[in-house]
């Protein structure tokens, strides 16, 4: 089969520039500088005399290397063990290898062991080495990309195996040349969905991946769809990325109105071949994913050293989890909350929040190491500890005070997906003689947004349970007043970032007064977050806010703190 | 030593000329780093010593190197040495290295 790149997707535009590398393997100075000689106008040639040079030469250069001319006896070991090792190594294994030998019967035994063809010694005329050389590289090639399955159903784009193992080609084949790996991410993608239907957003899908396309075939390179609505552009080193932006950008603005709805871009130009491909598209995911979602128009981002320096930074937190769940480093605190329908605010509860005190980097950021926590599937750990602290907090409180103190603990959008959580959870409030009702559970909105059945049906399970559910930061995801009303939920959790400008008659305030409409139709009490003054309080008692929690009144205390505050205030429990 | 001396001595020098991409120095300078494998030398003492599987080895590694440089007279000696040895024979060794040796000799010595 011939390597064609017309029929790939891609049009190699130096090709005469671009030069595989291949490496001789033999003991004997002679016959490597002939070879080198036959093979040196068309390929780069790399050299090994030993089996040992051979094998730490090939791992070397094993995203280069398109073939291996192995001799079968050399001094130290002969090449069968070079061609054992490279069969038993998954990273070496699709490299071919052509065997040098002057043994008619070894040519059999190499064949078994994994060469693709052998020379024999005296060489052919070296137009049929150079023939053979060349079938075997395509033949290779072929195999491994044929391997990988190849399209896209929806959108004709490459699939990411198929893309990976075509790049990998790519690398070997133009070595020098500057490429940037590119993550085109549409965020919210799941709204277009949910307020058009699937089927519009498949429309969108394709017409992002025909621009994905066109971008990448005028820039040299090939895409791919890696999941619902990411791609992949492995792409020619480009001095800016206008192009790029205007083209995506554009498609998208005549295909919808949603202002929302959002193109980030992550770059990773990677003029040094410092990395490897996997992790050239790791570090352009890391870029795209720092650009938020909730920007205002479409976002680029290059990688940077700071970047790195983050991408180290995170590496270590994660490797740090255990440990520090070992050695007590995760503390909780209490942030109170206060009834406010009375003349005087009464404490009623608290919000459990969780700090860690890292031996080296000191205090972490929660809104760091939680999303962070998050997005690698670490944050159940994590939340089970806080419920079981939680927990045995409000249990102690009883037993010193004699009364109950409700706390609500967070629920993670993956515990939700957890069959074990309703299950955990009960065995935290028998282990500590609590009440379900005890420990409120706080879902943030988005989680109901992104898959609405699992989680009322979870939602429901809870409830059953005797939990009390509060839906998190509402008003930041799109619930739609639909699913509002069929929604089994104890309270509605404003989103901070509503109170923050709220004053008298603005339009802020009319978010919220209509927000608490909403509850009022539910039934549900609204809790409000982040009040930091006096004049939030009192704009938000006079619409009927229900509960509150900020530094107006207390910035989240230590459990023995909010032990002394439920002391000073029984009268608000009994 | 030239092409047209190794001619004469009896190398297949269009079959060498061809490897070496038809780059006439080139093929000179291999002939000249080929015979002088300091194996053309042990090969004697390891004939003599008896031991019949390293003089084995010393020869067929020869045997890659002068074959591809066409040098015929030589190689089809060394084929000789290697295919007694390979199965093992008796065979006067010596002689047949001194012809060896004699032929390398030879294309040393050509002007």
């Amino acid at each position: 089969m011939n390597f064609d790149n017309s029929q790939l997707d891609i049009e190699a535009k130096y090709e005469r520039d671009f030069r595989r590398t291949i490496l001789i393997v033999d003991d004997e100075p002679v016959n490597l500088r002939l070879l080198g000689n036959i093979l040196g106008e068309e390929y780069d040639v790399a050299y090994a005399q030993t089996g040992k040079e051979a094998i730490s030469e090939i791992k070397k250069q094993k995203d280069l290397l398109s073939l291996v001319l192995l001799d079968l006896y050399m001094p130290d070991g002969n090449g069968y063990a070079v061609l054992d090792e490279m069969r038993t190594n998954e990273e070496l294994r699709d490299i071919p290898v052509i065997v040098l030998t002057s043994d008619k019967s070894a040519e059999v035994e190499s064949l078994h062991r994994g060469a693709v063809d052998f020379l024999s010694k005296p060489y052919d005329n070296p137009e049929v080495i150079k023939a053979r050389i060349r079938r075997s590289i395509e033949l290779s090639i072929g195999r491994s990309i044929i391997g990988a399955t190849g399209v896209d159903k929806l959108t004709g784009l490459m699939t990411k195996e198929y893309f990976f193992r075509y790049s990998q080609e790519y690398d070997k084949f133009h070595p020098d040349q500057e490429v940037d790996a590119i993550v085109v991410n549409v965020s919210k993608f799941h709204l277009i969905n949910e307020l058009y239907g699937r089927n519009f957003g498949d429309r969108v899908i394709k017409v992002i991946a025909e621009g994905v396309r066109n971008a990448s075939r005028a820039c040299g390179g090939v895409a791919c769809r890696t999941n619902a609505d990411c791609f992949y552009m492995y792409i020619e080193h480009q001095e800016n990325y206008d192009f790029l932006m205007r083209t995506l950008s554009n498609l998208l603005a005549e295909m919808l109105e949603v202002q929302d709805i959002r193109l980030r871009i992550g770059v990773y130009p990677d003029i040094y071949h410092s990395v490897n491909l996997e992790q050239r598209f790791d570090r352009a995911l890391q870029a795209c994913n720092l650009l938020s979602r909730n920007a205002g128009q479409d976002t680029l981002s290059v990688y940077d050293n700071r970047m790195h320096e983050r991408e180290i930074y995170e590496a270590k937190l994660l490797g740090d989890i255990e440990k520090a769940l070992l050695e007590n480093q995760f503390k909780i605190v209490f942030q109170p909350k206060y009834d406010i329908h009375e003349d005087q605010p009464e404490l009623c509860s608290a919000e459990v929040l969780v700090r860690w005190k890292h031996p080296e980097y000191g205090l972490v950021r929660p809104d760091f190491f939680i999303p962070l926590f998050e997005e690698n599937g670490r944050i159940k750990e994590l939340d089970r500890f806080v419920w079981q602290e939680a927990a045995r907090q409000v249990r102690i409180w009883h037993d010193m005070y004699g009364v109950k103190v409700p706390v609500s603990v967070n629920v993670s959008r993956v515990d939700i997906f957890d069959p074990d959580l309703l299950e955990f959870l009960k065995k935290v409030i028998s282990d500590n003689n609590l009440d379900p009702a005890d420990l409120h559970l706080e879902i943030t909105e988005t989680a109901y947004t992104d898959s609405v059945n699992t989680m009322i049906e979870v939602v429901k399970s809870l409830r059953d349970a005797g939990f009390k559910v509060e839906m998190d930061d509402f008003g930041k995801g799109y619930s739609s007043l639909n699913m509002l009303t069929s929604l089994p939920i104890d309270a509605l959790k404003l989103d901070m970032a509503f109170i923050k400008d709220i004053a008298e008659n603005n339009k802020e305030m009319s978010m919220v007064e209509f927000i608490l409409e909403i509850a009022r139709f539910l039934g549900v009490p609204v809790i409000a977050e982040g009040v930091e003054n006096a004049e939030q309080y009192l704009l938000l008692k006079k619409a009927g806010c229900d509960i509150i929690q900020g530094y107006y009144f207390s910035k989240p205390v230590s459990s023995s703190e909010f032990g002394h505050l439920i002391e000073r205030n029984l009268g608000c429990f009994k | 030593m030239t092409i047209d001396t190794l001619r004469q001595f009896g190398a297949n020098v269009d079959e060498g000329l061809e490897r070496c991409m038809g780059m006439e120095d080139f093929y000179l300078e291999m002939v000249e780093l080929g015979l002088s494998d300091e194996r053309f030398n042990t090969l004697g003492d390891v004939l003599d010593s008896g031991n019949f599987d390293e003089a084995f080895e010393t020869v067929h590694a020869l045997k890659g190197v002068i074959g591809n440089l066409a040098l015929a007279p030589l190689y089809n000696t060394i084929c000789e040495i290697t295919e007694h040895l390979r199965a093992k024979e008796s065979v006067d060794y010596r002689a047949l290295y001194d012809k060896l040796i004699e032929q390398r000799k030879q294309i040393l010595e050509m002007e």
